[in-house]
């Protein structure tokens, strides 16, 4: 599934929620999240995060992995807490505003 | 906070630790993940250094290294390209800096385009000073403006003790609030005080820095005396060097207050209090709630009011405020046209200059299309491509603009040499300043748009499937050409055009030369001196030059002496009001101004000026006896034609004047410039019309110049405080009024068709020299199957002379069009002789050929084998 313009930041940052994760944790965190629906490429991950980092919405420690591997973990910070809580709610009027324009899937005839 | 953070993302040394920190993430994620799993990690980073902000920049330094490199790797391209564009840029600037010595460059004060030219216009005088009463009304009236200041220029004999002999300079009488309504604050001392100002005012004088360098001793100069006109003024202030005056060609060296003018005149009244005068400059700062609109429609009411009330001194004036550009521009309206004149030339060979540009990179990205396709193959964007092409143009302009400025330096170099031997120095402030170098940057931008862009555009606009395939070479030939050929033609007709300006000038300077001076130039030295200014009275005057003529014709080496109050020629001509008996002047007028001067029995011999009826004037033509005047051919033509001159009277100065019989007629003469339509002049007799300021004109026997300092040590002699100046021979005068001037415009102009020749030539022979090159195999297989040499020079040269033939016929077509315009406002010039129309082309024609010669001869000398074989 595509993911929508501009979401890919929201779903870092609702994905970092639960706890400091590595790159490539989060990606594959998202992936089981939505039930496989949603395939993030690393490749635009990657570049997000670091998006995400300058503006000061998460945060990067090296540190050693569940299998005693060295990985670098992202967590949110403050600022990326108030962040997401901004999102959030205009995530929530956007699929509300939409889901009233669309109503129940219509039958299709014919 | 967040430009730091971005600012930070351009230290090279944070950069590179970012990159190695990040290189270590994704590693250790490959670990982690494996590499198939994370995918194209390379884009993935590169993805990830775009957020940081700078790629642009990046960007364009990789932009610029680039061009730096495929620059390199062609220094002819460069070398011609450069120099192409420095010849036209220097030029323009060269130019540009004459313009801005002659027109353009604004007031040396702060803030000057806020400062507006208050004056007069009476219906003979586009351009009248106002008094001082009419001064105050307008300052303590007008709401219009932040302050109103005025002065008056005048020459005054310095000198710094009572001993020395005074030096001739120009001297500024200011108002009290001159320099605070300027802007311009002292560097050393202070300012006039009000109270300084005020009549009947205070003998101190402020000095302009150059003055001031002159002084041995810099540090004591504040409070030292300066003695002007003979009276001791005290040194209060020092100017700053930026602040030179605010007239164009004269740096004053000295500014005194007005309230001076009545003791340095030893008038009996106070000129300041006289309405009449109308000989003082208004400027005016605008404040900052008013327009020049309402500033004028304010001045307007206040003028007209003035006029009511006094209707005796202000009958008919009308105050006009004017910017100093339209002040400049209404008083010296020839200057305007002259660069409107030279920029317009300057500004063909630009054009000519770019089109050699565009036609050299059009002929380069031919050369390069293997390149550039593959890039666009491998996917660079098309808009990418034409910014990187760009890049290269820009660099190339950039040069061109540095090369440029030391053409143009050298340009600066010899206008600065133009100069009329006067004393005290007029000056053309031609000087390579920042207005300059910006203007030469701001031209070599432009150029670079008009050379760059469409040369780029076609680049990237090819297929380059077919240009991967036969290795960068011939695709259809045709067409891709016509665009260059047109360049072509359209340097040649330009070329033309700045070729007939050029031989236009030649011409009339020919007949500027062959005119004679009408009148001796050789073993003549004049001197000026001004008993005026030490307060001689008429008759003192008189009886000090009698004494001067005996003196000097006593001393060795002297042939003869002779007076006149205007030598011919000279930058300052003398005017008389004369009412011609019996000529009819038009209604509402009843006097005629014309040149005239005072001279004694002396100068129609020792000037050699000759008087073709009647006689020359005796020493029997002294006060006393019947007044006689000489008139010259153009004078007696103009208001008595067809008749006898002779016996005829002229009343001098107002119409119930003195009149004067007219006893002679003398051949007319230049009298201003060389160039003049023949002028009316008057000659009066000194005795009968003594004057207060004479040049002596001494003949000598050997060479005049020897003359000069027994001269000057005679004057003393007599007044050891006397100024002595413009003492030269007439020979070096006549040289830079008569010769000196025209030959260096000639030069300048010449340089120009000589730059647009150089750059059209070798913008047809690139032309040439690359067709050649891309038929090399055509050329090869004609002589392969036994065409003649001859013929295959002929082909290629066919084709040069085809297209300089069209680039004349529209050359031809343009200079109908455009030489009025250029020429407009030149006497002589308009009127070009058929000679240059015919001569210009033909020398165009025979350059053409030899240019298009050298690449035809080397097509025509082509080894057959090798050609084909190199294909």
């Amino acid at each position: 599934m595509e993911l929508l313009q501009g979401t890919l930041d929201m779903l870092v940052l609702r994905t970092l929620r639960a706890g400091p994760l590595h790159g490539y944790g989060i990606a594959k965190n998202i992936r089981s999240a939505s039930n496989e629906a949603l395939d993030i490429e690393f490749g635009s991950l990657y570049p997000a995060l670091k998006r995400l980092e300058m503006k000061g919405w998460i945060a990067s420690a090296w540190e050693t992995s569940e299998h005693n591997r060295r990985a670098k973990y992202y967590k949110l910070t403050a600022a990326g807490r108030k962040q997401l809580l901004r999102e959030h709610s205009k995530w929530a009027d956007f699929v509300s505003a939409v889901s009233r324009i669309m109503g129940p899937a219509p039958e299709v005839k014919g | 906070m967040m430009l730091w953070n971005r600012l930070k993302y351009l230290r090279p040394a944070w950069r590179r630790n970012q990159e190695r920190e990040m290189r270590e993430e994704l590693d250790s994620l490959v670990a982690i993940a494996g590499r198939a799993e994370l995918g194209n990690l390379t884009m993935a980073m590169e993805n990830a250094r775009a957020t940081w902000g700078w790629t642009w920049l990046e960007s364009i330094i990789a932009d610029i290294r680039y061009s730096f490199r495929s620059l390199r790797r062609q220094p002819a391209f460069v070398a011609v390209a450069v120099l192409s564009l420095a010849l036209a840029i220097g030029a323009n600037s060269a130019i540009f800096s004459f313009a801005d010595a002659l027109l353009l460059r604004p007031l040396p004060v702060p803030d000057p385009s806020a400062l507006f030219d208050v004056s007069y216009t009476a219906p003979d005088n586009p351009f009248e000073g106002m008094s001082f009463p009419d001064y105050r009304d307008l300052r303590d009236k007008s709401r219009s403006f932040a302050g109103v200041a005025t002065y008056h220029l005048t020459t005054l004999a310095a000198a710094t003790e009572a001993t020395a002999p005074a030096r001739i300079r120009f001297t500024v009488l200011v108002s009290g609030n001159f320099f605070p309504v300027l802007g311009v604050a002292p560097l050393a001392g202070r300012a006039f005080r009000p109270d300084e100002a005020n009549a009947p005012g205070q003998a101190v004088a402020m000095i302009s820095y150059d003055f001031w360098r002159q002084y041995p001793d810099s540090q004591s100069v504040i409070g030292a005396p300066l003695r002007l006109n003979g009276i001791v003024f005290t040194i209060i202030g020092v100017l700053p060097e930026s602040f030179t005056g605010l007239d164009r060609f004269i740096r004053p060296s000295i500014y005194i207050p007005l309230g001076m003018s009545q003791r340095l005149a030893s008038a009996m009244s106070d000129p300041l209090e006289d309405r009449g005068r109308h000989n003082l400059v208004v400027k005016a700062r605008l404040s900052a709630e008013s327009s020049p609109e309402s500033a004028q429609a304010e001045l307007a009411t206040l003028g007209a009011s003035l006029e009511r009330e006094y209707p005796r001194t202000n009958h008919s004036r009308r105050m006009s405020v004017r910017t100093e550009l339209a002040r400049r521009i209404q008083q010296t309206p020839q200057m305007l046209e002259l660069v409107k004149m030279l920029m317009g030339l300057v500004g063909l060979i630009l054009i000519i200059a770019c089109s050699n540009l565009a036609n050299l990179l059009l002929a380069r990205a031919r050369a390069r299309s293997r390149e550039i396709a593959i890039r666009l193959s491998i996917g660079a964007g098309r808009l990418r491509l034409v910014r990187q092409l760009m890049t290269e143009s820009f660099l190339l302009a950039i040069f061109g603009g540095a090369a440029g400025l030391f053409f143009a330096y050298l340009g600066i170099l010899l206008l600065q040499t133009w100069s009329v031997p006067t004393d005290p120095p007029n000056i053309l402030g031609a000087q390579l300043d920042w207005r300059v170098v910006e203007f030469s940057f701001l031209v070599a931008l432009v150029s670079c748009l008009f050379f760059g862009l469409a040369p780029a555009w076609q680049t990237v606009r090819m297929d380059f499937v077919p240009a991967l395939k036969d290795g960068g070479h011939g695709t259809s030939a045709g067409r891709r050409t016509l665009g260059r050929d047109v360049l072509v033609i359209g340097q040649i007709a330009l070329a033309m055009v700045v070729l007939i300006a050029a031989g236009m000038f030649l011409a009339g300077f020919r007949r500027m030369l062959v005119a004679s001076p009408e009148f001796r130039v050789d073993h003549l030295i004049t001197l000026d001196t001004a008993p005026d200014m030490l307060h001689y009275t008429p008759d003192q005057a008189k009886t000090f030059y009698r004494q001067l003529v005996d003196r000097v014709r006593l001393m060795p080496g002297v042939a003869d002496v002779a007076m006149t109050e205007a030598l011919p020629l000279a930058p300052a001509q003398t005017i008389l009001t004369v009412v011609p008996e019996g000529y009819q002047f038009p209604k509402g007028r009843e006097t005629a101004v014309e040149f005239g001067s005072s001279v004694d029995a002396g100068y129609f011999r020792i000037m050699r000026v000759e008087v073709t009826r009647g006689r020359a004037f005796t020493v029997d033509d002294r006060a006393g006896t019947r007044r006689v005047a000489i008139v010259n051919q153009q004078f007696a033509k103009t208001y008595w034609p067809d008749q006898d001159p002779i016996g005829k009277r002229i009343r001098l100065d107002k119409p119930d004047g003195p009149p004067a019989e007219v006893v002679g007629v003398a051949r007319t003469g230049h009298y201003l410039v060389v160039n003049e339509a023949p002028e009316p002049y008057v000659y009066v007799p000194y005795e009968q019309n003594p004057r207060s300021q004479m040049t002596l004109i001494v003949q000598s026997m050997a060479d005049p110049a020897s003359l000069a300092s027994p001269l000057r040590e005679t004057v003393r002699s007599i007044d050891p405080n006397l100024p002595v100046f413009n003492l030269r021979t007439v020979a070096t005068l006549y040289e830079s009024r008569a010769t000196g001037t025209w030959l260096q415009f000639l030069q300048m102009v010449g340089t120009l068709g000589a730059i647009g020749l150089v750059l059209a030539m070798t913008g047809l022979y690139g032309l040439i020299a690359y067709n050649v090159s891309r038929r090399v195999k055509e050329f090869g297989i004609r002589v392969a199957l036994g065409a003649n040499r001859r013929d295959v020079v002929w082909l290629v040269e066919r084709r040069g002379l085809l297209l300089a033939c069209v680039g004349i016929a529209i050359g031809a077509v343009l200079t109908r069009v455009a030489m009025p315009m250029l020429a407009a406002g030149f006497r002589g010039l308009g009127s070009s002789p058929p000679v240059v129309y015919a001569l210009i082309p033909l020398a165009l024609l025979i350059v053409s050929a030899a240019a298009s010669y050298l690449p035809a001869l080397r097509a025509g000398g082509l080894d057959p084998l090798r050609a084909l074989r190199d294909e």
